[in-house]
Parts: structure tokens; C-alpha cells; sequence
């Protein structure tokens, strides 16, 4: 008997007016398994991740979470989010509070946890990610690298079922980025389901063996980056990932 | 010189009666600052209601606050509501009439400084469920006060010069004192001239505790 993913997502339309960002999405994500999302900007794919938690609402199609359609009347959107761990671009950190502060919040409010013990457990996840050192600084004061190992503490502290990451690497530096793959890694070595959208082809590699490739609002090819840069039908397939053969 | 000690005789005798304004100018100025922000905040959240009728419902209450001018909402409260058989104290008017006005521009500060937040922070914010009420409450409130904090302390400096409109409905505030004194003796230049050194002291005490509370507010790193 095969389990049913975590994540089953079946022909998800977005549209905006009579523009459609996400044409028809099939895409199953299993516990502990990492997919990574990868196409051109605007092709649809932070819309993709926005749908999953809803930020964004789909125009029709179907997400299962553990089986439950989220986008039935009766679902509990916020409980849904508290579900899903969301890493942003840009890291978005609350800037009025200390690095300890933005991991705790989550825990103290959402979950009712004393602010000790969340404390401890904000502890757990900064140390686990390097940054607990750094627990009473701010934003301001903790470098591009610092702040998405923040961030990606405050995601894990909830204990989510999946961790969503939007373009984890795009406001950060080669160095950076590769210590943020390494990070991907481990969590996947720790059975963290996580999906993944980017155009760093660099991290694709680096974190899963294969990728899906998202054009258009539809995925359009699904292999490992180099079998897409040479061997894919598709000219616009071979010259997006095409990069890859510099690396 | 006669005119000197003339004025200064009158003053030492209206003093008790000057100070008393002075105290309710005080009064009335500290009331309407703490009114006026409470009002101004509960305004700005509602400005970020989901629902659009809410939205629009604010945006006239504030396009209609801030271009009246405040005499003109105190006269029209003071004497126009009692021919509609609405009696208020010149006092209940004056604070009723500037929390109206005051929270209007505190909102309008307020909405100032969240359209410079960053909105991936609020996105992030529901993305981790919080309620609409959670994230206006623990995100977006705590940036946008510390990022308004001049415009705010601005404003009670504004509210403390605007208070000298109360004496116009009866009101006995400081100014109000001044110009009885003025009168008595017509040493006009003289009793405003005094006025005007009492307020600038007033707004100077203000600068120098906006000041100081700017300074603790600003987060480590440099930003506010």
C-alpha cells in the first residue's frame, strides 16, 4: 500500500484577470522528500508556494495537505500556515525584534508556550543553525547569511510539517548561498520535508538530484540540471539550465 | 517705566488666575495627546480592515478631519450642536473636538510610516498564522509608532499652540489669562510677548523629551 504524500497538488490554476500564472500544477511532495521548482522570473513559481499556505487563493484545482483539501470551506487557514514553514527572498525578519525575539514570537502567541520555555526551544534551532550567539542582536546588526539561518530557525521553531523556501539564495552572495545549500542538506538528512523554488542553478544541484522546471505557469520537464542543459527537446529548457555546464 | 510697573503689578495680581490657565492648557494639551493617539491608532487599524467599506469609511473620516480647520469643528460643536439641543462644557467640547482632529493626523502619520514597512515582513507574519488583530498588534503597531515618533511628539507640540483656540469657546485656558491681562492695562506687546516666552519654554521641555525618547527607541544597528 503506498503512503499518500504530504503535499498532492492537482491542476492548480492561478489566474489574475485574464492573465493565468499557474496553468494546471500536478506535483506530489512526500514526507522527508526535497523537490526543488526552478524557471524564469514570472514563471510562476513564488505563486506556486503562495498557494500552499494561501496566501495567494487559487482559481480552482485541487491541494491536499495529509490528505485534507485546504481549500475547502470548512479548513483552517492559520492552522494550516502554523503547518507550513515559509522562508522568504528577502529573508523578512521583523526588524523590531532581537534575533531570539523573532523566533520566539511565533511560539509564544501562536502556540501559548511560556516565554522560558520558548526560549529554550528558540535556543535549540539557533544553535542547531549556528546563530544562537547571536540571539540578542538585530536584524540590522547580522549579516545577509545570518539573517536566512535566522529566518529558517524561526520557520523550523513551529515544528512544521514542510518547509516552503522562496528563493532562499537570491539575496545572497556565492559563499552564502552554498552555506544555505549545506543547510538544505543537513535539514534533508533530518527528514525536513522541504519545496523549494529558485533560479540559482548552483543550489538546485547542490541540494536535489532532480528538478522541475516551471515555464510559463506549467511544468514543463522534470530531470537532474545536467540531463535538461544538453539533452531536453526544448531550446528554452537547454538555454535556461544551459548555465549549468560552466559550473 | 510706569508702564512696566504698571504691568507688573497687574500681572502679580492675575498671576493665581494665570497660572490657574495655565494649568488648564496643560491639561487640555496632555488629555487630547493621549486621546488623540489612542484615537489615532484605533483609526489607522481600522484603515487596514479587509473589508473595503471600513476602508473607505476612514479615509473620508480623515480627508474630512484634516481639511476642516479645528476652529471651525470647535464652533460648529460649541454653537451649532445646542440648536440641535446638545449642551457640552467647553471643555468636553475642546476635548472631544481635538481628539477628533488629533487622531486624524496621527492616523495619517500612522499610515505614513506602514507604507514604508517592509511588506514581505507582513507576509511573512501570515504566513506563520497570526490573525489580522495579531499582526496589527505585534508587527505592523510596534514599527510604525517607533518609526512615527517625531511626527507624533510633533504633534502634541502642535496640539499645545492649537489649545490657545479654546479660549474662543469660552475655554479659560493660559492665553485666554493673557489676553484679560492684556486688557486690563493695553500693554498688548508686553502680555504676548510673555505668552509667546511661556509657550516656546512649554515646546522646548516637549523638543527635549522627544528628543531623549527618539534616542531610546532606535533599535541597535542604527535604525529606528
Amino acid at each position: 500500500m503506498s503512503i499518500a504524500p504530504l503535499i498532492e497538488i492537482r491542476n492548480l490554476v492561478k489566474r489574475y484577470d485574464t492573465h493565468t500564472v499557474l496553468g494546471g500544477i500536478d506535483l506530489d511532495l512526500a514526507v522527508g522528500e526535497i523537490k526543488v521548482v526552478m524557471g524564469p522570473s514570472g514563471c510562476g513559481k513564488s505563486t506556486l508556494l503562495r498557494c500552499l499556505n494561501r496566501l495567494v487563493e487559487p482559481s480552482s484545482g485541487v491541494i491536499r495537505f495529509r490528505g485534507e483539501d485546504i481549500c475547502a470551506p470548512t479548513a483552517d487557514v492559520r492552522a494550516l500556515r502554523q503547518r507550513i514553514g515559509f522562508v522568504f527572498q528577502q529573508f523578512a525578519l521583523y526588524r523590531h525584534l532581537s534575533v531570539l525575539d523573532n523566533v520566539t514570537l511565533a511560539l509564544r502567541k501562536l502556540r501559548g508556550i511560556p516565554r522560558t520555555q520558548a526560549e529554550q526551544l528558540a535556543l535549540h534551532q539557533l544553535d542547531r543553525l549556528d546563530m544562537a550567539d547571536h540571539r540578542h542582536k538585530y536584524p540590522a546588526q547580522i549579516s545577509g547569511g545570518q539573517k536566512q539561518r535566522v529566518a529558517i530557525a524561526r520557520a523550523l521553531a513551529m515544528e512544521p510539517a514542510v518547509v516552503l523556501f522562496d528563493e532562499p539564495t537570491s539575496a545572497l552572495d556565492p559563499v552564502l548561498s552554498r552555506e544555505v545549500a549545506a543547510l538544505i542538506n543537513r535539514l534533508h538528512e533530518e527528514q525536513v520535508t522541504m519545496l523549494c523554488v529558485t533560479h540559482d542553478l548552483a543550489l538546485a544541484q547542490d541540494i536535489a538530484e532532480q528538478v522541475l522546471f516551471l515555464d510559463q505557469g506549467v511544468i514543463c520537464a522534470q530531470d537532474s540540471v545536467a540531463r535538461l542543459a544538453s539533452d531536453h527537446e526544448s531550446p528554452q529548457v537547454r538555454a535556461f539550465f544551459g548555465r549549468a555546464d560552466n559550473l | 517705566m510706569n508702564d512696566w510697573a504698571a504691568f507688573s503689578r497687574d500681572l502679580l495680581q492675575q498671576w493665581p488666575l494665570i497660572l490657574a490657565g495655565l494649568g488648564q492648557t496643560l491639561k487640555l494639551t496632555t488629555l487630547v495627546s493621549v486621546t488623540g493617539l489612542l484615537g489615532g491608532i484605533v483609526v489607522f487599524a481600522l484603515g487596514l480592515s479587509p473589508y473595503a467599506l471600513v476602508r473607505r469609511g476612514v479615509a473620508g473620516y480623515i480627508s474630512f478631519l484634516i481639511g476642516m480647520p479645528l476652529v471651525v469643528l470647535l464652533f460648529l460643536m460649541y454653537y451649532g450642536l445646542p440648536q440641535w439641543g446638545l449642551h457640552w462644557s467647553p471643555f468636553a467640547v475642546a476635548v472631544l473636538g481635538f481628539t477628533l482632529n488629533v487622531a486624524a493626523y496621527n492616523a495619517a502619520y500612522l499610515r505614513t510610516a506602514y507604507n514604508g514597512l517592509d511588506p514581505q515582513e507582513l507576509e511573512a507574519a501570515r504566513a506563520q498564522g497570526y490573525s489580522q488583530y495579531q499582526v496589527v498588534r505585534l508587527i505592523i503597531l510596534p514599527q510604525v509608532l517607533r518609526l512615527s515618533v517625531p511626527a507624533l511628539t510633533n504633534q502634541v507640540i502642535l496640539n499645545l499652540k492649537d489649545s490657545t483656540l479654546a479660549f474662543l469657546i469660552q475655554y479659560t485656558e493660559f492665553f485666554g489669562r493673557m489676553q484679560e491681562l492684556a486688557s486690563t492695562n493695553f500693554q498688548f506687546f508686553k502680555a504676548y510677548l510673555l505668552a509667546a516666552l511661556v509657550y516656546l519654554a512649554l515646546v522646548s521641555v516637549i523638543v527635549v523629551a522627544a528628543r531623549q525618547l527618539e534616542r531610546q527607541l532606535l533599535l541597535p544597528g542604527g535604525t529606528r
